[in-house]
């Protein structure tokens, strides 16, 4: 018999006489009317920068950010608005700039998806990612339910790259960005 | 891994002999950990979401050969290929078509347990891949040599001075060098490794069945990496790991989060869904092992099988304070502390580990710290009973045990022994000739019987608090 047909058979057999556990409903949640505060809020504690701008805001961060660099990479989904900088590979770029998905105030995380790329999200050493108004949740489970049609990959980003491994010591950057920017569109 | 956990008591004494270093630093980290926890679980309604996480679990573990067929079918139906696993041989298996087929040369690996159990590492290597943990700490102690001390900090035993030398033996690196500095160096090899490997290995933290939705946490970037630059990623996933509905994922990963390090979120997490689909990054080819490996077993036992709900957080070790004292590796086996103490047992069977139950003092510390409430307690005390009724306690032990059972149930007898002991010429070290006095005695002061007997003082204070 195969694994899986022996495994399958092990499980009916030790579950056969076990009284079945019910599943408990979702929880409900009070929500904050504007998660927006909170979502700028828990970046910063996560170590990220978070900005809420408009249109001009975000192009002059973002030359600001670039000044003196060669170039950046881009997810697919980053307007043309947003790219001053001459395209370069993920490899050698030191800006990566994403659009993201949705983003969670709770948490203050930013949703990426495959769809719009992955390696400018993880291996240029600043990572800028850009997120809509009206795509910040107040909670993780309010975006889980609105995304149930997952991409073939989906990445919460929730800080910079860090390790306490050396020593119990904070080090940021470790494989991924070191710096984290968000903003949020108005 | 070959387990070693019978050895359990004479690798601590060695350990704290000739590490002292290992306790002060797992001591360190550990308290830190612990910490991070209590201002994390200060937060929230701890008690209602660990009883909510404690019964979503039941509920999967009760229902388990449905959501694994329909965790299978999601999974297919996203493009992942499928295989199961009893244990290390099927796994080795597909590793070796999966290297045979596509040339791999260099594989890149997250951290995972699971693959410690399954000794994935010196397959690999048996066939002549080069395989590099990308974790950090992973990293440090695969060039060292060792496995990992702790679930989530793999390396929390090892110092800044010992990781110093290590580097500047391997890479030349000043002795000082601060830890930033090391971790440049670990992230230019690493780095290097990430772009050029064919094959990407992974546990699983969660495996929503629902959407067929692998779910991974981490802090530094790694498994991000590794499951999005090789052409092929192989993920292992234990068969209890499941969860029914993407939303559960809402609970249970700030939960695991904040029982592990104390954070709300981990900075990364991974929801992967299959291979990159038209157009996009990812790896080409995703398969997704299954994996029993003693689970089954443990789910048949009715005694022992809540110790399958855990999230492999790690709470419990940082708020054992035995595990403090030596970190994981005396423990002999993958999994170490008190979730190593009834899970070990479990999986590699009491005789090869019954010493490990009797690595706590009972305090309870572990069960209170666990997001998804085990009794830790309660199944130490199952599994030391189990040790004493199959005769698995050394013979001397039970017999004394026996002996000083009937000494104390009659006040006769014990008398006279007791007065026997202090007025007879009784050498200094009294553990010498009492074989059963000795693990006790090992790291402690002499024992030596009382000048006089209980029974006597307690008369005189009765007497003196009635005259008084
Ligand atoms: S037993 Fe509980 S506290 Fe220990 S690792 Fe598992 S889930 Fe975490």
């Amino acid at each position: 018999m195969e694994a899986r047909a022996r495994i399958l058979a092990r499980i009916r057999k030790a579950l056969k006489e076990r009284p079945k556990a019910l599943l408990p409903e979702l929880p409900h949640h009070a929500l904050p009317a504007d998660p927006l505060d909170l979502f700028l809020r828990r970046l910063a504690e996560n170590g990220a920068e978070g900005r809420l701008l408009d249109q001009e805001g975000a192009l002059a961060l973002l030359r600001e950010l670039a000044q003196g660099l060669p170039g950046a990479a881009y997810g697919r989904g980053v307007p043309e608005g947003f790219r001053p900088l001459p395209e370069l590979p993920p490899e050698e770029a030191p800006l990566g700039v994403s659009w993201a998905l949705f983003a969670v105030a709770e948490t203050g995380s930013v949703a990426l998806s495959s769809e719009d790329g992955r390696k400018a999200q993880l291996l240029p050493p600043t990572h800028l990612v850009l997120v809509e108004r009206e795509r910040v949740y107040p909670t993780l489970l309010e975006a889980f339910q609105d995304h149930k049609a997952l991409p073939s990959a989906l990445g919460l980003h929730s800080g910079p790259s860090k390790s306490a491994d050396i020593g119990q010591v904070m080090v940021k950057g470790v494989h991924g960005p070191g710096r984290l920017w968000v903003v949020v569109l108005t | 891994m070959r387990a070693k956990a019978k050895r359990y008591p004479k690798e601590a004494a060695r350990l704290l002999r000739e590490r002292p270093s290992v306790r002060e630093a797992v001591t360190g980290a550990t308290l830190h950990f612990e910490r991070n926890r209590l201002r994390a679980y200060g937060e929230i309604d701890t008690e209602a979401w660990r009883e909510r996480a404690r019964r979503v679990k039941d509920h999967v573990l009760t229902h388990l050969d449905h959501y694994l067929e329909l965790a299978e079918g999601r999974l297919r139906e996203n493009g992942v290929q499928v295989h199961w696993a009893e244990g290390p041989e099927e796994a080795h298996r597909l590793l070796r078509e999966v290297v045979a087929r596509h040339g791999v040369r260099r594989a890149v690996k997250a951290k995972s347990m699971l693959t410690e159990e399954l000794g994935v590492n010196p397959l690999l290597e048996s066939l002549g891949v080069e395989v590099y943990e990308t974790d950090l700490g992973e990293y440090l102690i695969q060039l060292l040599g060792e496995p990992p001390s702790h679930i989530v900090g793999p390396a929390i035993h090892l110092t800044l001075k010992e990781i110093q030398e290590l580097f500047h033996g391997r890479f030349g690196t000043p002795p000082d060098a601060p830890p930033e500095a090391l971790a440049q160096v670990a992230r230019r090899v690493l780095r290097e490794a990430f772009l050029t490997a064919e094959l990407g290995i992974s546990g699983a933290n969660f495996l929503v069945a629902e959407t067929g939705t692998l779910a991974l946490m981490e802090n530094e970037g790694n498994i991000r990496l590794s499951t999005s630059l090789p052409k092929v990623h192989v993920a292992f996933v234990g068969i209890e790991k499941l969860l029914p509905r993407l939303q559960d994922l809402a609970l249970f990963l700030p939960l695991t989060a904040r029982a592990a390090t104390g954070q709300r979120l981990s900075t990364f997490v991974s929801l992967l869904q299959g291979p990159a689909r038209e157009g996009e990054e990812g790896p080409e080819e995703v398969h997704v092992v299954l994996v029993d490996h003693g689970r089954t077993a443990l789910l048949a036992d009715p005694e022992a099988w809540e110790v399958l709900r855990c999230l492999r957080c790690g709470a419990c070790l940082n708020a054992c304070p035995v595990y403090r004292q030596t970190g994981g590796h005396p423990y002999g086996y993958v999994y170490s502390g008190p979730i190593g103490a009834v899970l070990d047992p479990g999986l590699l069977g009491l005789e090869e580990a019954y010493p490990l139950p009797y690595a706590s003092t009972l305090c309870g510390a572990c069960q209170e710290a666990c997001p998804v409430k085990i009794p830790i307690p309660r199944l130490l005390l199952t599994w030391r009973h189990r040790a004493v009724e199959e005769g698995l306690a050394p013979a001397w032990e039970r017999g004394a045990i026996g002996a000083f059972a009937r000494v104390m149930g009659s006040p006769a007898l014990y008398r006279l022994l007791s007065k026997a002991l202090r007025g007879l010429p009784l050498p200094q070290e009294l553990q010498v000739y009492l074989p059963v006095l000795k693990a006790w005695a090992e790291g402690r002061g002499p024992l030596r019987p009382s000048p006089r007997p209980f029974h006597e003082l307690w008369k005189e204070i009765k007497e003196e608090a009635r005259g008084g």
